[in-house]
């Protein structure tokens, strides 16, 4: 079980660095 | 101490910190005229992965508050993940430029190339390399400490080319500050890795241990009873773990992690290892002389007794109860009397490690054994086969959410008891493990 909340909270990190990206780009394309 | 879940979201929250805080400081200031989406958005990809990537050298550095509240093993677990991860973004990057600038990928062709490129080509390719070595280090044949050594320089040479294609590029670290902050982040991870590697064996150098006995168990076991040379030793909680060198220097990547298996009650800096022969350094264990100089680098982990006021119940398979005879014959030394239930999984009657002592300790504690057997001897009426949920239905008192949970033993055995915690709504804050193959 901590081994896959382990692998939720890698997932998660994934997935909230990419939407970070995200915004990073669009704060410099809008900006 | 915080609650459990609190530790969780502080330790996730400052993790993000450390990748998310340096790549949003790249905004801070005057900035270099945007480029397009995707350009912009592969960029960060970049810096986000190689943040990510040099997190790992303070995942793995072995530090307290870091391994807490996941326990060393899951650390590894999480640092295998997170890795895939980062190396995912890192590849990314170049792929989403390629696709939206086709003209860079003149830059493949490392001759005629910038060293920039260059840069980030190595820092690639090394990551690559890093990946598929660990991914299949067992079928690709390498041995561990090939492996461990590589691991280190691929993960150095990766980081260090990654860092010098940024500042090679310049745009968003034409700054001084900036780069500062980037290349200081980068030197500080990889000063971890070498404090793990040059600083503390400088230390253990100093610190020496003597074998002071070589005793057989059953099992196909062996307890290296070891004495501190020349120095006090240290303290340790039962449940710990260190890591051994037995051949060669501290130096060298040869240390392995065992559970201590002795009473951390005892003053003279004593520490017993109990390692049963899984093969490669672990049959050698019964050759050691006695005499021998060994180097020991610990306490880590965070498995250790729990509150007083709950009963315990230990979970242990094969040579997964060392860390359980520690807790045990600390709690006997102490004269704690706090209720123990052990359910302890043996191949058959006469494999089970320690079998007489625990056996002793019942007098000593307030302790209750279940063994179950994969191979019971005719007539035997106790448990048999796997632990699982009935075996905790049937010697448990509910409500089985109340009590803290310690289980060490094969990985297979642990996702199944993991598994049967969950059916009996045992929260995540109530049980600790410990796996002792997590490298």
């Amino acid at each position: 079980m901590r081994r896959l909340f382990a692998n939720r909270v890698a997932l998660a990190t994934g997935l909230i660095v990419i939407l970070m990206s995200v915004l990073f780009a669009l704060s410099r394309v809008a900006g | 101490m915080l609650p459990y879940r609190v530790r969780v979201a502080v330790w996730i929250i400052v993790y993000l910190l450390f990748i998310l805080g340096p790549l949003f400081a790249l905004l801070v200031g005057a900035l270099p005229p945007a480029r397009d989406f995707w350009t912009e958005f592969s960029v960060a990809l970049g810096y986000a992965g190689l943040a990510m990537m040099s997190l790992q050298f303070g995942l793995t550095a072995r530090f307290r508050y870091v391994t807490n509240p996941w326990g060393e093993d899951i650390i590894y677990h999480f640092h295998r993940q997170i890795s895939l991860i980062a190396v995912g973004l890192v590849v990314a990057h170049p792929l989403i430029l390629f696709a939206v600038r086709p003209e860079l990928l003149a830059l493949l062709n490392s001759i005629q190339a910038p060293w920039r490129a260059r840069f980030a080509a190595m820092s690639t390719y090394s990551l690559i390399a890093l990946v598929v070595m660990s991914l299949w280090r067992v079928k690709l044949n390498i041995r561990y400490e090939t492996w461990h050594l590589t691991h280190i320089l691929l993960a150095i040479i990766a980081v260090t080319a990654g860092i010098a294609h940024m500042i090679g590029w310049g745009f968003y670290l034409v700054y001084p500050w900036k780069r500062a902050l980037w290349i200081g982040l980068t030197i500080f991870w990889i000063g971890l890795l070498l404090y793990i590697r040059i600083i503390k064996p400088l230390f253990q150098l100093r610190r020496p241990y003597r074998v002071s006995e070589v005793r057989e168990e059953r099992g196909d076991t062996w307890t290296l009873v070891m004495q501190p040379d020349g120095h006090p030793g240290f303290r340790f909680t039962p449940g710990q773990f260190g890591w051994l060198t037995v051949w060669g220097s501290p130096f060298k990547i040869t240390g392995h992690p065992f559970s201590f298996s002795s009473s951390a009650a005892v003053t003279d800096g004593r520490v017993d290892m109990t390692i049963r022969n899984l093969g490669d350094l672990t049959s050698e264990i019964h050759k050691v002389p006695v005499g021998k100089r060994v180097y020991l680098d610990g306490p880590y982990g965070a498995f250790t007794i729990g509150n007083p006021a709950d009963m315990h119940v230990l979970i242990a398979g094969g040579v997964g109860i060392t860390p359980m005879m520690s807790m045990l014959r600390t709690l006997a030394d102490h004269g704690d009397k706090r209720p123990v239930i052990l359910l302890y999984g043996s191949r058959d009657w006469e494999s089970i490690t320690f079998r007489e002592e625990l056996e002793a300790l019942k007098e000593r504690l307030n302790l209750t054994i279940i063994h179950v057997l994969s191979n019971p001897p005719a007539g035997w009426t106790g448990e048999q086969g796997r632990i699982d949920a009935e075996v905790f239905r049937r010697h448990l008192p509910p409500p089985y959410a109340d009590h803290e949970y310690f289980i060490c033993g094969p990985n297979v055995m642990m996702d199944s008891i993991e598994k049967a915690l969950g059916e009996l709504h045992v929260p995540m804050s109530k049980y600790h493990s410990e796996r002792y193959s997590f490298v």
